[in-house]
């Protein structure tokens, strides 16, 4: 595959010269041929870079990219180390970070304008579809900079809150970042939150206002913004329409000029912090790499120093944004290793990976061990299914380490998984914060419950301060702080259970600040609350995938919701059904389910039986759906329906 | 658990090539994989699946002077104009659509050709509608006629036909019965005239009384009642009055249907089921229990979900379709059951005589094409067997489909069976109660069927759910 994308990236004229049928020669060659051309198209490049510096707003001339896509043929060539500049892009989400990536790789020829698709790095179809990136990438870019020409390696991060472990080593990974912040938006919870990352790892910062060209734009009060609420300098501050092609320029020279380049330390011993990582179900997974310290060769035995895991690297590369073989790779360079490794546990980001005889002192800091936050069962409707979802579920965690799961039985439900995830998009439907409601001890049993907390910092325009704050106040949320950021903004700070925050939490405080206000959490840790098991019972049988834990003041209003939701959604059956909610034996909502008086079809139909009969099939399938509890049948969307109502309802 | 223990004996059947045409062969190929304790039972299977030749024979005359307003069947509508005149008299000049449809029929009739090794007469005939007596006896004539050069018709056949109030007089009848109709099942569907005009009968109250008065006078001994409950502004007074008047009349067979509002009918556009005009669910299941105890206190035996008879009139055609046996079918729509192959014929005429004329080229198939999925035999039979009061018959059932199976239903069933739904009989078909039931079903070592020789539905409560029963046992047998 990755041959298959190295050719795509090289006219073919350039493999006339080749002699061998290895791709792999073929591509050496073409790389000697192409380095023919490097003087012209330098000379051009400054020229391009001339004219993007009078006329800004014209973006590239076609003359221009065309120079400058020959140049980003060369970026396999190797430069000193004191030339490389490694960083990343924090922006929020709609901040323009995509189109930004996009134009970076675009101007320099990495990619070339034909095989240009809309928002490079969001690679995955997922990504695209939900316009959030999740899996981040890299790309390897050269640039030439008064005279001399540079290795950009930019490093994507995930724009979702539940990735800030991920985002903390992509971060480590480099030596700067741009900040992008919306010339009509401002600074957002998120981005704030990635900023204090990147200022922890000591990255050089260099703040962005995109979007200048929208009628809404205030670059100014922005950058005034920036200046109170981080604290950066900005009075070098680029403004950039990365739509437009304004400013791209400026900001290629200021991360030269600006961004520090990597120490050089090539000839220590290897250590190389995974930023990422992937599933390749030919190739087993493949892992991202910065190197820190070291170099590392194509057929090295590396060691994964937190999984005590050793590989032989099969294949090394780097990222343009496809994958491109290479031989070695050196301190301060980014690329990729296939080494037939099995699953990305074995390779989890924040791991550092060393060579085998020769092995680092000790692994780069920052190294976490996932563990779960949410937790779901997943069952299968049909018990001769559950095979398949094991294989699936494996399948799964070959390309995410941090999904966890173990074999689970229910009563009512069969044989399924109790799944852990790190936080809410990760899990993106079910919710239930006690590893299993059914496990918690009786209130006689136990001491005391605790459960997690969250902090979360709210950014809000100042009119939807008090819309904000109820919200917090109605989900247990305890007030610890507000100021304002700025003239017009404020920062509101709460502890909450994150329980309270899972679900709606997110699409309330969108709602009711018509989506101005943005939020950023983080895990505190454990707290004691009074905490109750919610049971339901179905004619009088527990059915435990229901069972939910919720706080004392609120199980009368979530137990009447649910009995309420759940007589509308089970049908009735050949017998009068009571539906109640219970803590402990105590019933505190109830409803009841009239029996069915008449299913009968006394008709005349002679011997004409068909349409009968596919009735009652269909009567059958719609049964089969149906989970029995006891003698109930209950439908598969009943427990849809009462998860997400229990995120309505908490 | 039910699922996995009974799927590998129906994989065994289905597992085979889907190349033989009948059951004949489907069974063969089932018993030569089975060992030979079940070989035994070859006889049993062929007698559950009833490969015979059938003795049994519907006939479908579509023609009705209108369409009533809940009605779905296939039919031709004559408008009032060609009726009005005399319809109660002979000798008026035939139309030529019945005419034409008739000839058409015979065609049918003579094109079939069963090819069993034998030719057993037919034992029963139905001519159904539509409205059958308003073809002219001399047609009829024509049919019988026909069917019996073909078929071989018994000697004392059940000849059933389907009669409506102001369509037949008494010579009419008289000459129906002088063709061998013996049997007049009578559309009298509600005894209050608000009711009939409300559902588009073309009759009225005092044309029910004259119809019943001729099918008395004419000696028509075997003759049924048919009774629609759960009618637009229907009230329980107005059943009950319907059902002692029906009584008074002395049927020896009623017929009780449950309005269906069917998708496409005048009804189904304007009416919600459950909703008014339309009695309430629980008003329609009072109405059908009602039906149930008025009609078994006068000394009827309810011996299917809608079927009524006092003893010895049991209807003998449609009980050929309860037992699951095979019956040739002739006319537009109408369903045929031959060869363990069930086809219906096409519901327009256009297409229908298209289809006669490809039957007589042989470019046509009267019994249908596929192969016979024994799973779907199994179906029918718990679906058919259901209706009756007789119930499902356990033994024959579980040599014909596996003992698994019959455990199977009987675990899916016992909590009905504690509610009083079903009923488990013994042999001599007394009740085994709920208590031993679920002993014998915990008892892995016992055979059910030695102790519980049929399931039955409990009337009304049973029959009042058995949609909902039915398909429970359709679960077990094809997950």
């Amino acid at each position: 595959m990755a041959m298959a994308s190295a050719m795509d990236l090289s006219p073919p004229t350039f493999f006339l010269s080749g002699t061998s049928s290895s791709s792999s020669l073929r591509r050496l060659s073409s790389i000697s041929v192409s380095s023919f051309r490097r003087h012209s198209t330098r000379r051009l490049q400054l020229l391009c870079q001339a004219t993007a510096g009078t006329q800004p707003q014209s973006g590239l001339s076609e003359s221009g990219s065309k120079l400058a896509a020959r140049s980003g043929q060369d970026r396999l060539l190797k430069v000193p180390i004191s030339k490389i500049r490694n960083f990343s892009i924090i922006a929020h989400i709609d901040h323009g970070k995509s189109t930004l990536a996009d134009k970076l790789l675009q101007v320099t020829g990495t990619v070339q304008n034909r095989d240009m698709k809309e928002q490079f790095l969001d690679n995955m179809d997922l990504e695209r579809e939900r316009g959030i990136t999740i899996k981040l990438q890299a790309a390897r870019m050269r640039y030439v900079y008064e005279d001399t020409p540079y290795c950009l390696n930019l490093i994507d991060t995930p724009g979702h809150v539940d990735f800030s472990y991920e985002v903390s080593r992509s971060l480590a990974a480099c030596e700067g970042a741009l900040l992008v912040v919306d010339a009509s938006q401002g600074v957002e919870a998120q981005t704030l939150a990635n900023v204090y990352l990147a200022l922890e790892n000591n990255l050089e910062i260099i703040p962005v206002v995109n979007k200048i060209d929208l009628p809404g734009a205030e670059p100014e009060q922005v950058i005034r913004e920036i200046e109170e609420v981080i604290g950066l300098d900005c009075s070098n501050a680029i403004l950039c329409s990365a739509k437009e092609g304004i400013g791209i320029t400026e900001i290629l020279d200021a991360i030269v000029q600006r961004i520090p380049p990597p120490r050089d330390t090539a000839e220590n011993p290897l250590r190389a912090l995974i930023f990422d990582s992937y599933y390749d179900p030919y190739r087993g997974v493949i892992v991202y790499f910065r190197v820190i310290d070291g170099k590392v060769k194509k057929g090295d035995r590396i060691f994964f120093m937190a999984s005590g895991k050793d590989y032989f690297a099969d294949e090394i590369g780097v990222l343009s944004p496809n994958q491109i073989q290479v031989d070695e790779l050196y301190a301060g360079e980014v690329g990729y290793i296939s080494a037939s490794i099995r699953s990305v546990a074995d390779a989890r980001v924040g791991d550092t990976i060393t060579n085998y005889g020769r092995k680092a002192e000790s692994s780069l800091p920052g190294y976490e061990e996932a563990t779960p936050m949410v937790f779901c069962g997943l069952f299968p409707v049909d018990a001769d299914q559950f095979p398949d979802l094991r294989d699936a579920l494996e399948k799964l965690q070959l390309n995410d380490a941090a999904l966890k799961f173990e074999p689970e039985t229910s009563s009512a439900m069969g044989f399924g998984f109790r799944c852990g995830f790190l936080g809410l998009l990760h899990m993106e439907i079910v919710q239930t914060m006690c590893s299993n409601p059914s496990l918690l001890p009786q209130p006689g049993q136990r001491k005391s419950v605790e459960e997690p907390y969250v902090k979360i910092e709210l950014l809000t325009p100042k009119e939807f301060i008090g819309a904000l704050m109820e919200l917090a106040q109605d989900r247990r949320g305890e007030f610890k702080e507000m100021k304002y950021i700025a003239e017009n903004r404020a920062s509101i700070l709460y502890e909450l259970p994150l329980a309270e925050m899972v679900g709606d939490f997110f699409d309330q405080l969108k709602s009711r600040t018509k989506g101005y206000a943005s939020m950023e959490y983080s895990v505190i840790g454990y707290r004691e609350s009074d905490l109750i098991k919610l049971d339901i019972l179905i004619n009088a049988e527990l059915v435990e995938p229901l069972s939910t834990i919720v706080h004392r003041d609120k199980a009368y209003s979530v137990g009447r919701a649910l009995t309420q939701k759940l007589k509308e959604l089970i049908p009735r059956q050949m017998f009068k059904v009571p539906i109640q909610a219970c803590i402990g034996t105590k019933v505190i909502a109830s409803e009841a389910l009239s029996a069915i008086r008449k299913d009968v079809l006394a008709k005349c139909y002679g011997g004409d039986i068909s349409r009968k009969k596919k009735l009652l099939k269909k009567q059958a399938a719609g049964k089969k759906r149906m989970k029995a509890i006891g003698r109930v049948d209950v439908p598969q969307e009943a427990f849809m329906a009462v998860l997400k109502l229990e995120r309505e309802v908490l | 658990m039910l699922k996995t223990t009974i799927s590998p004996i129906f994989s065994s059947f289905t597992g085979k090539p889907k190349a033989s045409r009948l059951i004949f062969q489907a069974c063969k190929a089932v018993l030569e994989d089975t060992p030979p304790s079940a070989r035994r039972n070859a006889s049993t299977n062929l007698t559950m699946l009833h490969q015979g030749p059938p003795t049994s024979a519907y006939v479908h005359l579509p023609f009705c002077r209108k369409r009533c307003h809940y009605c779905d069947f296939p039919i031709l509508a004559l408008g009032s104009s060609s009726s009005s005149s005399n319809l109660y008299e002979e000798g008026k000049e035939d139309d030529p659509r019945i005419t034409n449809y008739v000839n058409l029929v015979v065609r049918e009739i003579k094109a079939t050709r069963a090819g069993f090794d034998t030719k057993p007469n037919l034992e029963t005939v139905f001519f159904g509608g539509g409205t059958p007596s308003l073809v002219p006896p001399k047609l009829v004539a024509l049919i019988l006629d026909t069917l019996s050069l073909d078929f071989g018709l018994s000697p004392d056949a059940e000849i059933s036909m389907e009669m409506d109030p102001g369509t037949f007089g008494a010579q009419k009848l008289k000459e129906l019965m002088d063709l061998g109709v013996n049997r007049v099942s009578l559309g009298v569907q509600a005894f209050q005239d608000e009711l009939l005009k409300a559902c588009g009968r073309a009759h009225g109250v005092s044309q029910v009384y004259e119809a019943i008065e001729f099918v008395k006078k004419c000696g028509v001994e075997n003759w049924s009642m048919d009774l629609i409950s759960s009618l637009p502004h229907q009230t329980l007074e107005m059943w009950e009055e319907s059902l002692r008047l029906a009584i008074e009349s002395q049927p020896n067979h009623v017929s009780v249907y449950d309005l269906q509002v069917e998708q496409g009918t005048k009804f189904g556009n304007v009416y919600t089921p459950g909703q008014s005009p339309l009695p309430s669910e629980t008003q329609s299941a009072e109405f059908y229990k009602t039906a149930s105890s008025m009609l078994r206190g006068a000394g009827y035996d309810h011996y299917e979900v809608s079927s009524y008879a006092k003893d010895g009139f049991k209807c003998k055609h449609n009980l050929i379709y309860w037992k699951n046996k095979p019956f040739y079918a002739f006319g537009l729509g109408s369903a045929s059951y031959v060869g363990g192959l069930r086809f219906s014929r096409p519901r327009r005429l256009k297409e229908y005589t298209n289809y006669v004329t490809d039957l007589e080229n042989g470019a046509a198939n009267w019994c249908g094409n596929g192969n016979v999925d024994l799973k779907d035999v199994a179906t029918d039979i718990v679906m058919l067997s259901f209706r009756t009061s007789k119930g499902l018959e356990l033994k024959e059932f579980g040599e014909a489909f596996g003992r698994e199976v019959v455990n199977s239903i009987c675990k899916v069933y016992e909590p009905y069976v504690e509610s009083g739904h079903i009923v488990c009989l013994d042999d001599m078909r007394r009740e085994v109660m709920s208590d031993e039931f679920k002993t014998l079903i915990a008892n892995d070592e016992m055979k059910i069927e030695d102790h519980v020789r049929y399931l039955r539905l409990r009337d009304p409560d049973g029959f009042l759910l058995s949609n909902e029963l039915i398909s429970l046992a359709f679960g077990v047998i094809s997950p």
